[in-house]
């Protein structure tokens, strides 16, 4: 061996650092916008509803990496604005990205919500953000967690994907370790760190599951 | 003075009219059951009375009090149709329970949510909330279901779904208690019980409206009968008139075929 184990995960622990930030961060920001996203595509207003609608499409419909490239370089080269930071410039791309995978899958349960519901809270005398906030959303929980811990776990893998813009991640670390000293094993290595935060996500996910399992909705 | 009065009621969906000036009126705790084939505007009308559809025209009238006119948009208001919908209860056909909330939960839910608006709320949370929890075990024993206060709604039956559905509306003392074919869902070996409870709400003079293709059963709980076809009110009478006596052929045939 070249390097000792320590070093590699040390190395490799420092990547995956900015992995983590990048999948921390999109998270937090995404989950709140893709709501909102999910609220004006549903909006009774046709404008609202088609910007919002095109956005999703196109977000959806053109490659991660793309978006990554147009964000990093488009203000630069388009705009003459200063050039923005290779993390900021990711973090922008996954935010929009993951907020129009996210809104869809808000949509999706919030209109599985059967209308009875909402009718059974109005004739009750209930307003709406009551009906919203105390009998739709918990249903709405329950019927996004599947779909959502899908998308969440993809998240966490597509992290690797802002070394396109050469940030140094934990996959671009592994690799070095190819070109400099010809060493294969940090690149399996780095594959570890995902299956085990995969794996505690999924852990988290079916707890969540179980929390739920209490009514069916 | 009669607690409701409905005049003139119109409703089209997309240029076909459904109800062409529906009118009746009902004395306090008396119940109405409302007969006619599918699609004659049964939900429609209890949707109406409900505020659930608007009607184009007509008026709605309870205590003398005016909560609908069509002609007066200031009775249109989002926050006056909330209170105004407290004189109405729905039962609905297929119960539309909350699924997160025991029954008890069910029960209580809206009944809570109202009296945080009342005043005292906050000074005698506790108390407010005990007697409210008190009220609503009151009503579930009285519809028979004392031992699934506990139980969430995918663990009761059908019947015992649609008899927490009926507690839940009755929670809220509204004036007039609607039901939309409360049995239509439930297997026939369910459906009896929940005939009971309403049986039993009729004799303590709950003033009711009863969509409902079961003769027997409207024959036997409402003291008067309104037969829908072609959008107005074709028939109406005592129950033992209407049922056995039929003046027009529609009633008769209607009749006919479901009994
Ligand atoms: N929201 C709506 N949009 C369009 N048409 C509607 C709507 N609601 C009801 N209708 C139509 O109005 C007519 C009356 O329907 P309604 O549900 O009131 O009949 P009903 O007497 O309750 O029938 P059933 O015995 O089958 O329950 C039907 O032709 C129905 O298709
Ligand atoms: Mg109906």
């Amino acid at each position: 061996m070249g390097e000792s184990l320590a070093d590699v995960t040390l190395r490799l622990l420092e990547g995956f650092g900015v992995n983590c930030v990048i999948f921390a961060v999109t998270l937090l920001c995404s989950l709140p916008l893709g709501l909102g996203v999910a609220f004006c595509s549903m909006s009774r207003f046709r404008p609202v509803r088609y910007i919002s609608k095109t956005f999703v499409w196109i977000i959806r419909g053109t490659p991660l990496i793309l978006q990554i490239i147009v964000i990093y370089y488009v203000g630069g080269l388009v705009f003459g604005l200063p050039p923005i930071e290779r993390l900021d410039a990711v973090l922008i791309a996954f935010t929009i990205n993951y907020a129009a995978y996210f809104s869809e899958i808000y949509r999706g349960g919030i209109e599985s919500i059967s209308k009875g519901q909402y009718e059974a809270g109005q004739v009750l005398g209930m307003t709406r953000p009551q009906i919203f906030f105390r009998v739709i959303l918990l249903q709405v929980v329950k019927r996004i967690v599947p779909p959502m811990s899908n998308e969440i776990i993809t998240l966490v893998k597509d992290t690797a994907l802002a070394r396109i813009i050469a940030n140094k991640e934990i996959l671009m670390v592994a690799q070095e370790y190819i070109s400099t000293k010809v060493l294969i094993w940090p690149l399996f290595y780095s594959g570890l760190f995902f299956l085990v935060f995969c794996g505690g996500l999924t852990l988290l996910f079916g707890a969540a599951e179980r929390r739920l399992s209490y009514f069916r909705a | 003075m009669p607690i409701l009065e409905v005049k003139n009621i119109h409703k089209s969906f997309g240029g076909v009219e459904v109800l062409k000036g529906v009118g009746f009126s009902l004395e306090r705790g008396r119940s109405l059951a409302l007969i006619g084939s599918s699609g004659s505007g049964k939900t429609t009308l209890l949707r109406c009375l409900n505020f659930l559809e608007k009607p184009d025209a007509g008026a709605i009238s309870v205590n003398g009090e005016l909560l609908f006119d069509a002609a007066d948009a200031g009775t249109h208001t989002e926050s006056g149709v909330r209170k105004k919908r407290l004189h109405f209860g729905l039962v609905f056909q297929n119960f539309n329970l909350f699924p997160q909330y025991t029954a008890l939960g069910n029960v209580t839910l809206a009944r809570e949510l109202l009296a945080r608006d009342e005043d005292g709320f906050k000074t005698d949370k506790a108390q407010a909330i005990g007697r409210i929890r008190d009220e609503a075990e009151e009503i579930l024993a009285r519809v028979g279901l004392a031992d699934k206060m506990g139980s969430y709604p995918h663990e009761l039956s059908g019947g015992q779904q649609q008899r927490v559905a009926i507690a839940r509306a009755l929670a809220l003392k509204p004036d007039i208690l609607c039901f939309d074919e409360p049995t239509s869902a439930l297997d026939p070996e369910l459906s009896g019980e929940v005939l009971a409870a309403i049986r039993g709400l009729a004799e303590r003079d709950t003033t009711m409206v009863i969509a409902t293709h079961e003769m027997g059963f409207a024959r036997e709980v409402s003291s008067h009968i309104i037969f829908l076809a072609d959008g107005v009110v074709l028939e109406e009478g005592a129950p033992d008139r209407v049922l056995t006596n039929p003046q027009t052929e529609r009633l008769r045939s209607f009749l006919g075929a479901v009994l």
